[in-house]
C-alpha cells in the first residue's frame, strides 16, 4: 500500500523538466511544455487544412467544415445571434481542452492534470462571461444584473463569482486526475493490452465529454450574463 | 493507517449520490426520448448538462479522498 502510495504520488507530481536561466531562473513546468505541445499540433494542423482551400470541399476539408460549421451551431445555438464575436475564443477553448485531455492516448502526460492550468481557464472563462455581460448590458446593467431576481440575492450572486470558476475549474482537475489516476494503477498491475481498452474510455470518451461540459457550462453562463431584461 | 482508509471511504461514499442522481436524469431522459422521439437532440444536450453536474459531487468526493490518501499518510 505504501509502495503503491509512493509510485502515484510520484506520477502525480507536476515536474519541472528544466528552468530558463534568466532572471535568477524561471522554472519551466511540464504543464506548460505539452500546452506548447498543443499549440505547435492546432498551429500546424490549421496551416496545413487551410493551404489547399477550395470552394467546394473535398476529403480533409468536408470533416473540418463540418466539424467547424457543428461547433459554430452549437455555440450560436446557446449564445443567439449576439454570441457571433465570442465565437473564435470559445472554440479554441473546446480544441484546446479537449487535445490536451486526449494526448494522455499518446503515452503524454494531460497539462489539465495541473490545478494551475485547469484555474487558468477557469479564471478566464469567469473574466470571458463578466466581460460579455458587461459588452452587451453596459457597466450600469451589469451591476444591475447583481440585483436579479430581488434585492436580498445580491450576496448570493457575488458569491456565485468564485463558485462558477470554482466549480468548474474542480471538475475538468478532477475528472483527469482521476481518469489518469486510474490509467496509472491499470498500467502497473497490467502493463499490455488491457490499458489500451481503458484508455478509450478515460482518455479519449471521458475528455471530449469534459471539454465540451466546461465549454457548454462556460457559453450557457455568458447567455446567462448577455440576457436583456 | 486504518483511520485514513476509513476517511478516504467515507468521501467516496459522495459516489452513492451521484449515482442515484445520474441514474434518476438517464430513466427520466429515456421516457422523454420514447415520448418525442424527434425531440432527442436537445434531450440528449439537457441529460449531458444534468450528468456532468450531478457526476461533480463524485468527483469532489473523489478529489477529497486521494488527498486524504496522498497527503496524512
Amino acid at each position: 500500500m505504501g509502495d503503491l502510495a509512493d509510485k502515484l504520488m510520484e506520477e502525480l507530481e507536476c515536474r519541472t523538466p528544466f528552468t530558463i536561466p534568466i532572471f535568477g531562473g524561471i522554472p519551466v513546468p511540464e504543464s506548460c511544455i505539452m500546452t506548447w505541445i498543443i499549440m505547435a499540433v492546432l498551429v500546424i494542423g490549421s496551416i496545413i487544412f487551410t493551404k489547399t482551400m477550395k470552394v467546394v470541399p473535398k476529403g480533409a476539408q468536408c470533416l473540418v467544415e463540418g466539424f467547424i460549421c457543428w461547433m459554430d451551431n452549437f455555440f450560436l445555438e446557446i449564445l443567439g445571434p449576439k454570441g457571433k464575436k465570442y465565437l473564435p475564443i470559445l472554440e479554441t477553448l473546446l480544441l484546446y481542452i479537449g487535445i490536451s485531455n486526449v494526448i494522455g492516448l499518446f503515452g503524454l502526460r494531460p497539462p489539465t492534470k495541473d490545478l494551475g492550468v485547469t484555474a487558468t481557464l477557469a479564471i478566464f472563462a469567469i473574466l470571458l462571461i463578466q466581460y460579455s455581460g458587461i459588452r452587451e448590458k453596459g457597466a450600469k446593467g451589469w451591476l444591475k444584473g447583481f440585483k436579479e431576481p430581488m434585492a436580498f440575492m445580491l450576496p448570493l450572486n457575488v458569491l456565485e463569482l468564485v463558485i462558477k470558476p470554482l466549480s468548474l475549474c474542480m471538475r475538468l482537475f478532477g475528472n483527469v486526475l482521476g481518469a489518469f489516476v486510474i490509467m496509472e494503477l491499470i498500467k502497473l498491475i497490467v502493463p499490455v493490452g488491457l490499458p489500451l481498452v481503458f484508455s478509450f474510455y478515460f482518455d479519449v470518451f471521458d475528455g471530449c465529454i469534459q471539454a465540451y461540459v466546461f465549454v457548454f457550462l462556460t457559453s450557457l453562463f455568458m447567455s446567462e450574463a448577455m440576457e436583456e431584461e | 493507517m486504518g483511520l485514513i482508509a476509513i476517511g478516504a471511504g467515507l468521501a467516496v461514499l459522495t459516489g452513492a449520490g451521484a449515482g442515484i442522481g445520474i441514474g434518476i436524469a438517464t430513466s427520466k431522459a429515456a421516457d422523454a426520448i420514447a415520448k418525442q422521439p424527434e425531440a432527442k437532440g436537445d434531450i440528449n444536450k439537457a441529460l449531458l448538462l444534468g450528468c456532468a453536474l450531478a457526476e461533480a459531487t463524485a468527483i469532489y468526493g473523489f478529489v477529497i479522498a486521494l488527498l486524504i490518501i496522498l497527503f496524512l499518510k
